[in-house]
């Protein structure tokens, strides 16, 4: 791990410098409040875990998911707006094991993240759902890298995204297929809407591959509001800013019903609208 | 699972197995490209690169004193530039042993008949004055080693002012353009191979095509590097007016030597207002070749720049062919397919920069890697704020023949502003057995049935190319599979 200050965190690969993709750097200084957690999910036990972030810091969290254990790691960012928030998601995934991760960065002035997860065991999944939410002058920065080395592994990285106003978001996804890793899936997906004409969107979608024997999948989309839909709920009565809204909150849907807890699922919900709202 | 699934399972295996039994084979000779004729130059600079080389270079070309000023300019640069970060390693390429120039025993002539008789064998081989004498081609240019030995365009192309030569004769002849357009879009500064091309450029093709005029048989030029450890820095200029179109192709081939060789083209393209250009490339370089190439196209307002690109060759490529969409509604096509294969690091990919409204790009690739080849492709989406509408789809598929092989890819894509559309899909994976088996099952050979997904997985490209290079495509993609089935 690097304890350099500006970069945060590197792409497994580089690429032409002008793009500014290569490292995740934090402006200013690395929140010293720190939030450490260290998880080991014991061979065939099944846990559910849930962090919520509310003020700058920075998590560190590594984890062991023993041989056919199960976890679902919840990890919201609630952190207000003047503040750093930075994150650091170290996963080790046994034999038949799995790995779900439902991750929100809605606040923040500065949201780094990254995610490193390693599919070590055979017949190792992880199933990643993102949340991104980026407004005012804002940044978002992730870094999510899953390592297929086990034979048969599966591995589904879904991240959704909304900007606007000046924010500005980089997005790296990488599936690493490592040689030996026969029969494994990947998939990557990211969707992005863009809603004011001042955001900057950056996606990286990376595949490494090393092995044949593998299947993976990547796409992105990056765009503007499918007019085909706004114009349908407007059609019905909605006015464009709410129409707007609701088109957003069905794209978050997907990672939103994940979140176990009712009441905080309730929170990020409003805090999400609240947001979407003040933009008007 | 139950038995019977148990079973069905193992018989899959085996028949996996006995797939893969068959993939590690030596590569075949590559025939033709391969044959290497006598070293017959009349002169070659020294090894390196200093500014006598370079002062050495201007003087026997008999360059103007602002070419000599810029060729030095340029070797400032280089040697103020470090090497790229990022992409393949270059630790083979040693500049203190690349001879930068290589004077063939030929001169300029527009008559076949007039090149000498090793070098005429050569192209003859490649079947350059064929196709030229069958009249699929309006013009040819063929390069040896570092000077053009011949150029022809069709008379009544000369007519309506359309201009096909070499850069010496540009350089004389339309002195005023090419001084305005000369390393303008790739410029020196650009990265230390642009800086080192700036510096010790040599042979390549210019092309004028006037207002309204089309173009509609292909030009070609022919790039064949000869003596070994010797670098190629050709520089092609192409200027299509408002207007007009046209169809360029190039070709690139080298024999193999034990020692490094480099190439360090440039490619310049300027598509004006409501033009088309059409650029194709077979490339084949022999597998010491280091191909550190630039290639850059500025369209203008409704423009269309076609890309089509074919790396087969080389130990080494960094290729990415850039176009910037500077006028309102600005068009790219990229098609690409590159094949990697033992002892190959390929990396190429495609670049699209936005700057207009309206503009569209279509990036459409294939990479294939084999026999522990590595194939990355790499690209960039940059849409700024000034290109409200534009929409972009980049779609690329890697196949892979082996796990000795490797297989990346790294698009980045930089969007500003909230009207953009683009859309990004990638895939890799191997050939799937189902396919195998299906095609076996209706009585094709295994062999056959590989070849025939390979080709279908490539056919995209192949049906871009023109009909002699679509068969060339084919048949360096038999050569390799033969390798790879045995």
């Amino acid at each position: 791990m690097n304890n350099d200050l500006t970069v945060f965190s590197r792409i497994p690969m580089r690429t032409w410098r002008w793009l500014g993709v290569n490292e995740a750097r934090v402006a200013g200084p690395i929140p010293e409040k720190q939030e450490n957690e260290s998880l080991l999910v014991e061979a065939g036990k099944t846990e559910e875990y849930i962090l919520t972030r509310r003020a700058g810091a920075q998590q560190n969290v590594d984890i062991r998911i023993e041989d056919g254990a199960k976890l679902h790691l919840v990890n919201i960012q609630l952190v207000p707006t003047d503040e750093t928030a930075t994150s650091r998601v170290k996963v080790t995934v046994g034999k038949d094991a799995e790995f779900r991760y439902t991750v929100v960065e809605a606040g923040a002035s500065q949201a780094m993240s990254e995610l490193d997860v390693n599919l070590a065991g055979n017949d190792s999944k992880a199933d990643i759902w993102g949340l991104y939410f980026s407004d005012g002058s804002r940044k978002v920065d992730l870094n999510y890298t899953i390592r297929q080395a086990g034979r048969r592994t599966d591995a589904n990285m879904q991240v959704r995204g909304a900007m606007l106003d000046t924010s500005e978001k980089i997005f790296r996804g990488t599936l690493d297929f490592i040689e030996g890793a026969k029969g494994s899936v990947g998939r990557e997906n990211e969707e992005v809407i863009l809603l004011s004409p001042g955001v900057r969107n950056r996606s990286v979608p990376i595949m490494l591959s090393h092995e044949d024997d593998v299947d993976g999948h990547h796409a992105v989309s990056v765009g503007r509001m499918d007019e085909d839909k706004l114009f349908y709920l407007m059609s019905r009565g909605l006015d464009l800013p709410n129409a707007q809204r609701l088109i957003v909150e069905a794209s978050f849907n997907p990672v939103l019903d994940r979140i176990p807890d009712e009441a905080l699922k309730q929170e990020v919900d409003e805090y999400l609208q609240g947001r979407l709202a003040n933009h008007e | 699972m139950d038995k019977k699934e148990q079973e069905a399972f193992a018989h899959k295996e085996e028949l996996r197995q006995e797939f893969k039994k068959k993939t590690y084979i030596e590569d075949i000779e590559r025939t033709i490209y391969d044959v290497k004729d006598a070293d017959n130059s009349i002169y070659k600079t020294q090894e390196g690169l200093t500014e006598e080389v370079v002062r050495d270079i201007s003087a026997r070309k008999h360059d103007p004193q602002w070419m000599l000023d810029f060729r030095l300019k340029s070797l400032a640069i280089y040697n103020s530039m470090a090497l790229p970060t990022w992409g393949p390693s270059l630790d083979d390429l040693d500049m203190d042993n690349i001879i930068t120039y290589v004077q063939p025993n030929a001169k300029m002539t527009g008559n076949w008949k007039e090149v000498p008789e090793d070098i005429k064998n050569t192209f003859d081989r490649l079947g350059i004055p064929e196709a030229e004498q069958k009249e699929s081609l309006a013009g040819v240019g063929a390069q040896y080693d570092s000077e053009v030995v011949y150029h022809s365009i069709q008379e009544s192309l000369v007519k309506q002012g359309v201009v096909y030569t070499d850069m010496e004769t540009a350089i004389r002849d339309y002195e005023d353009i090419v001084k305005e357009y000369f390393m303008t879009l790739v410029p020196p500064k650009d990265h230390k191979f642009a800086a080192l091309h700036g510096a010790v450029w040599s042979g390549g093709s210019f092309v004028y095509v006037p207002a309204g005029v089309h173009v509609k048989i292909p030009l070609q030029s022919y790039f064949r590097l000869n003596a070994a450890g010797a670098g190629q820095f050709e520089h092609t200029l192409i200027i299509v007016e408002p207007g007009a179109s046209l169809h360029f192709i190039e070709g690139c081939s080298a024999p193999k030597y034990n020692v490094t060789n480099l190439h360090a083209g440039c490619v310049e393209l300027f598509v004006k207002e409501g033009a088309r250009l059409r650029y194709s490339t077979i490339e084949n370089w022999s597998r010491n070749m280091m191909n550190l190439n630039t290639k850059r196209a500025l369209v203008e307002k409704d423009g269309i720049i076609e890309w089509v690109s074919g790396s087969f060759g080389s130990h080494v490529s960094c290729l990415y062919p850039c176009s910037i969409l500077h006028g309102e509604n600005a068009k790219c096509e990229f098609t690409g397919v590159t094949f990697a294969a033992k002892g190959q690091d390929l990396d190429t990919g495609a670049s699209v920069i936005m700057t207009a409204p309206h503009t569209s790009a279509n990036i459409n690739t294939r990479t294939i890697s084999k026999d522990g080849g590595k194939a990355t492709y790499r690209s960039a989406v940059k849409v700024t704020r000034r290109a409200p509408d534009a929409k972009c789809s980049v779609n690329c598929e890697s196949l892979m023949l082996d796990n000795k092989s490797r297989s990346d890819t790294l698009p980045v894509m930089d969007i500003e502003g909230d009207r953009a559309d683009i859309g990004h899909e990638a895939k890799i994976g191997r050939i799937s057995d189902e396919a195998i088996f299906y095609l076996t099952s209706r009585g094709i050979d295994e062999d056959e049935a590989r070849a025939m997904i390979v080709r279908g997985f490539v056919e995209p490209i192949a049906k871009e190319l023109p009909l002699e290079y679509a068969v060339e495509m084919n048949n360096l993609v038999n050569i390799e599979l033969e390798g790879t089935m045995g």
